[in-house]
């Protein structure tokens, strides 16, 4: 049996902290537990604390910052996380147009689950799901929290074009896309926020931690949002 | 002050500097000069800053007209840099004047070379830095007809400056790379281990600034090759369910699902920024105290290069 957690090299400016090996938003608060310990730390060589579903990745240089201190401050740093207070992540009410052209799939969906259209919308628009973390490309956040009536799999041909702010789901994930992208997941809904800004800081503005609803509106209403920042809707 | 007028952009010619550090957490890869020994080094001979932005060539056929009198120096991969059709030394500053054409001819050793110019390259700086990263919506490839400037006014008066030629990389000579394993490597069988370091692959066709897949024996895995996605160190060689590895580079997702087998040491990241599509690597297994060594010794001679130049200077 493992004894979580674990503590891994990961190339040689890395080192891969691991805990129990399921999405759990339990298992995810010890992550972002740790990650906010180290980040309070301030340790001279660490560069980067990076969150994901049930692992943290912490980046250093090795010339500064000696990989066997590396590992023993981890092991302290683990204890201390256990009673760090954590500050509640912020929600963000994000408003969405579904179904029609802003949703293409929802018919799909809604067949798929035997549910009523307006119920799957009604189940996802009512759902605030959790931010685990914030990676991939431009942003893209991992989000927990989709009901598992909603357990569609994903397309059997990915779409080679999907526009940002397209709300989907696929293989029991659902997500939001910061910029337009091809993807395989049924797409339901649109949000017209900008999720991604490559020239702001920060260029997106969800952290692990946080919640996004997709506030169902009129269409009319969910363009007012077009060009809005993320923030606003806090 | 103008610099260059682009006549053709090349394969593939970049802006880079060392990239942005600290936005990974953003969704943002680190981004920066693939062969960051050889961008320095070229930095160093003009007398900028050592991250100082400049241009990474690809392959072949940049052509840029000079617009005013430059120091310029090129590193990295032997392309046949040209001045007015005629061949030029790299690694050392040269002086250009207005009317000049550089151009990048023919691919002799490496993939990348680097072009820096006193003053450093202008450009549209995203999260404090100027290196391209296409696929962030961060700055585009070099394009016909534009115009490359400094941001203050270089006059190209200058003291030359050059490396001793025992201190340039031989791109020719290819030692297996160098990699830690893990953090999947229980994930393989013992057979996969082995087939993983005691074969050759070949750089398939699609290898890039994000990544390169190999072509080559099979990887055999336990037990699937989906993990709950983590994120991705530079260097790290994922190996997807086809058992064919994939190293993840520079402008790589932050992010990924698959299983890793091993990573590249960083000490070695410059070596493979110059290997081409179609050639063959090797892999190594060392200790993270040989890695950590290697890179050591790869700053000291960086060091030791930067107290020549700086002698030179006068």
């Amino acid at each position: 049996m493992n004894h979580w957690p674990l503590i891994r090299p990961s190339g040689d400016r890395a080192v891969l902290i691991e805990f129990e090996n399921r999405i759990d938003p339990e298992i995810n608060r010890q992550v972002r537990s740790l990650a906010l310990t180290i980040e309070e730390e301030k340790t001279a060589g660490i560069e980067e604390v990076l969150p994901a579903f049930r692992t943290l990745m912490v980046t250093y240089d090795p010339l500064i910052l000696d990989h066997e201190i590396l590992q023993k401050n981890v092991r302290s740093w683990l204890d201390k996380a256990k009673n760090i207070h954590l500050p509640p992540g912020r929600v963000f009410a994000l408003p969405t147009v579904y179904g029609g052209e802003h949703g293409p799939d929802l018919e799909l969906v809604s067949g798929m689950t035997g549910l009523p259209a307006a119920e799957v919308v009604r189940i996802v628009s009512e759902t605030k799901f959790l931010v685990y973390f914030v990676g991939f490309i431009c942003g893209l956040v991992h989000l927990g929290g989709l009901s598992e009536k909603l357990g569609v799999p994903r397309l059997n041909t990915p779409r080679a074009f999907v526009p940002a702010g397209s709300v989907g789901m696929g293989g029991g994930q659902v997500t939001v896309l910061p910029t337009d992208l091809p993807s395989g997941f049924n797409y339901i809904g649109r949000t017209f926020v900008s999720l991604y800004d490559p020239k702001g800081f920060p260029p997106i503005s969800f952290l692990a931690g946080d919640e996004i609803q997709f506030k169902s509106v009129t269409e009319e209403e969910a363009l007012k949002a077009r060009g809005k920042e993320a923030a606003e809707f806090a | 002050m103008k610099v260059f007028q682009v006549l053709n952009p090349g394969v593939l010619t970049t802006i880079q500097d060392f990239g942005r550090k600290g936005f990974m957490k953003y969704g943002t890869p680190v981004s920066g000069s693939a062969d960051p020994f050889a961008a320095e080094v070229a930095n160093l001979l003009v007398g900028n800053d050592p991250g100082a932005a400049l241009l990474e060539v690809t392959l072949f056929r940049l052509e840029l007209l000079v617009l005013g009198n430059l120091a310029i120096a090129v590193t990295g991969g032997d392309l046949t840099p040209t001045i007015n059709k005629v061949p030029f030394p790299r690694w050392q500053s040269v002086r250009v004047r207005p009317g000049d054409r550089i151009a990048f001819r023919r691919r002799k050793t490496g993939f990348r070379a680097y072009l820096a110019v006193q003053g450093g390259v202008s450009a549209e700086e995203f999260l404090h830095s100027r290196s391209v990263f296409v696929r962030g919506l961060m700055g585009q490839p070099l394009r016909a007809e534009t115009i490359l400037s400094t941001e203050g006014e270089v006059t190209g008066d200058f003291q030359p400056r050059i490396i001793p030629p025992e201190m340039v990389p031989d791109y020719s000579k290819r030692s297996p790379l160098r990699v830690i394993l893990g953090p999947q490597d229980y994930r393989f069988t013992a057979k996969g281990i082995e087939t993983f370091l005691t074969s050759e692959y070949k750089v398939s066709t699609q290898a890039d600034r994000m990544g390169y897949r190999l072509e080559g024996p099979k990887i055999e895995h336990v037990k699937g090759a989906d993990i709950f996605s983590e994120c991705i160190a530079r260097g790290a060689i994922q190996v997807p369910g086809n058992g064919l590895p994939i190293i993840l580079l520079w402008d790589a997702q932050v992010s990924g699902g698959y299983t890793k087998i091993a990573n590249v040491i960083s000490a070695d990241l410059s070596t493979l920024a110059q290997v081409m599509p179609g050639e063959a690597l090797r892999f190594e297994k060392v200790s993270l105290e040989e890695a950590h060594q290697a890179l050591r010794r790869q700053k000291e001679r960086l060091e030791e290069i930067r107290n020549i130049l700086v002698d030179r200077k006068g």
